[in-house]
């Protein structure tokens, strides 16, 4: 277990080569994914500050 | 030893090896991989995390807890396992500020917080309940004076 609903498993094991298989709720993965692109746009916005504007929250 | 770095806000900049940042993963979906800690006021609660080989990259920082005193960072045991920190109390804790055109509209993202531990800094999820992506900030500060 990786996770709290996240299996990973061996499906199958041929001389070298070793299939994983992972299991997860549809609904964590999406959730992980829309986390990011929100974290990413909040990230990109925070990047276009003017170091003017911080100075004025000063006092 | 300093480091001279090239910044598209402050122009070059002298400083200190302590003062440089390495960021395994990058901030998240923006990358960076190395980033100094500028201190360009010791009394502003504000400082700026600037790439040091990216001379647009750079974001407002500030401690959470100037404005949050009861700000709490959870992590996942995969997160603590992925970067290598535990408790997520032994590390410094920074937040992105995302400014505003007007200053009552500056928030500071206590969601996806900034782990430093021992020269290596983590962007992570927070998954302590309320930790807003955009916190108000003087909302905070108003909170923070009245608890002196």
């Amino acid at each position: 277990m990786i996770g709290d609903d996240i299996v990973v498993e061996i499906v199958e094991v041929s001389g070298a080569t070793v299939r994983v298989g992972i299991t997860a709720p549809r609904d964590v993965v999406i959730y992980r994914e829309e986390l990011w692109e929100r974290v990413k746009k909040e990230n990109q916005a925070a990047a276009e500050a003017d170091p003017a504007k911080l100075d004025e929250l000063q006092g | 030893m300093p480091v001279t770095i090239e910044s598209s806000r402050f122009g070059p900049l002298e400083v200190p090896d302590e003062a440089v940042i390495e960021f395994p993963a990058g901030l998240i979906g923006v990358g960076g991989r190395r980033f100094a800690l500028l201190v360009r006021d010791e009394s502003s609660p504000f400082r700026w995390l600037q790439e040091t080989e990216r001379a647009e990259l750079a974001l407002p920082v500030a401690s959470p807890f100037e404005f949050f005193p009861d700000y709490v960072v959870e992590i996942s045991d995969g997160e603590a396992e992925r970067i290598g920190i535990s408790d997520p109390d032994e590390a410094e804790v920074l937040a992105i500020v995302r400014a505003a055109p007007q200053l009552e509209d500056f928030t500071i993202n206590l969601m996806a917080p900034i782990l430093v531990s021992r020269g290596k800094a983590h962007q992570v999820i927070n998954e302590a309940p309320g930790a807003d992506l955009r916190a108000p900030l003087l909302a905070g500060l108003a909170a923070a004076r009245s608890h002196r």
